[in-house]
């Protein structure tokens, strides 16, 4: 099977790949619009992300609007 | 439709409802969300925590500002992840969706999806303005919200399954199903552990309006994602034709 056949959207056969990275966005943006708490950002500059929240704060009025338990 | 195309479709549709929604946001949830954080501001005031100074207004506006600016970025968000989720039940699902057209048969799928993972689940634990929330629950309640997203969510493909398997005379026993299902998981969830003690018409409204909003998403949702999908399939079936 070729490869562009391999990656032809079917009604009946969804591809798995799509699948895989459509699951994978479902995640991390629900992840970071409903529950970091500094999680990613220390990643990058450590505990003091946990302090300073930023993604929690830029999200704050969303999570609220959206119906997620925020503080 | 390709698969790099499907997954185009998916993500600008969430992207463009999650934007939009964000906007409507300003004028829905957020008048409701500054009378909540001033009353926090005022009781922060009383309690001699904070001064109501000019250099607390700054700083205040400045976080404000963020935030608030934060509300369409979010909005964006928010569409690709619960897009990308509506997109791949779409994909699975749109041969056996009632209607002609794909926006027919998006917007009857962003019906059960928003019931099943919206609605039934703000039955249980409505959205709350700032003001109401204990900090020292939030983890046990982001736990018990998306768990019953997730319990309402599974039991609804478990159903649609049966739904399938069942004969034509018999699927309604597929619907009163999930009725009883969803019944028995919403009596038994632990109730929100934190009591309300905002003003009830702030409550109320900031309710109403976040409820308003996110079903106004879901619609825009199905119907950018139906128009899209019509256009590129149509597109896709032309050219195999043409070979």
């Amino acid at each position: 099977m070729s490869q562009s056949k391999h990656m032809t959207v079917l009604d009946s056969k969804v591809p798995v790949s799509a699948v895989v990275i459509l699951a994978a966005v479902f995640g991390f943006g629900l992840f970071v619009v409903g529950y970091d708490q500094g999680h990613l950002l220390s990643l990058v500059i450590g505990e003091q992300a946990f302090k300073d929240l930023y993604i929690h704060e830029l999200t704050h009025d969303m999570r609220h609007a959206a119906g997620f338990p925020c503080h | 439709m390709k698969a790099y195309l499907f997954v185009l479709v998916v993500l600008l549709s969430g992207f463009s409802a999650g934007v939009v929604y964000g906007f409507i946001n300003f004028v829905t949830t957020e008048p409701f969300l500054d009378s909540a954080i001033e009353l926090e501001n005022r009781a922060d005031f009383q309690s001699g925590k904070e001064k109501d100074t000019p250099e607390f207004r700054a700083e205040y506006n400045a976080y404000r500002y963020w935030q608030k600016g934060g509300m369409v970025l979010a909005g964006g968000i928010f569409g690709l992840a619960t897009g990308s989720l509506f997109g791949i039940v779409f994909a699975y699902s749109r041969k056996s969706l009632p209607g002609k057209h794909d926006v027919q048969k998006a917007l009857v799928l962003a019906g059960l999806m928003w019931l099943a993972v919206f609605m039934i689940p703000f039955l249980k634990y409505p959205a709350n303005p700032p003001t109401v929330g204990d900090p020292n629950t939030v983890v046990y309640r982001a736990i018990l919200y998306l768990s019953f997203i997730a319990i309402s969510g599974l039991g609804a493909l478990a159903f649609y399954k049966l739904y399938k398997k069942i004969s034509k005379n018999k699927k309604v026993l597929a619907f009163v199903g999930y009725a009883i299902f969803i019944g028995i998981a919403f009596v038994m969830m632990p109730q929100n552990p934190d009591k309300v003690l905002a003003p009830m018409d702030l409550v109320s409204g900031f309710r109403t309006m976040s409820a308003t909003s996110v079903t106004i998403y879901w619609i825009i949702n199905a119907v950018i994602l139906g128009a899209l999908w019509h256009r590129f399939q149509a597109r896709h079936e032309l050219q195999k034709e043409l070979g």
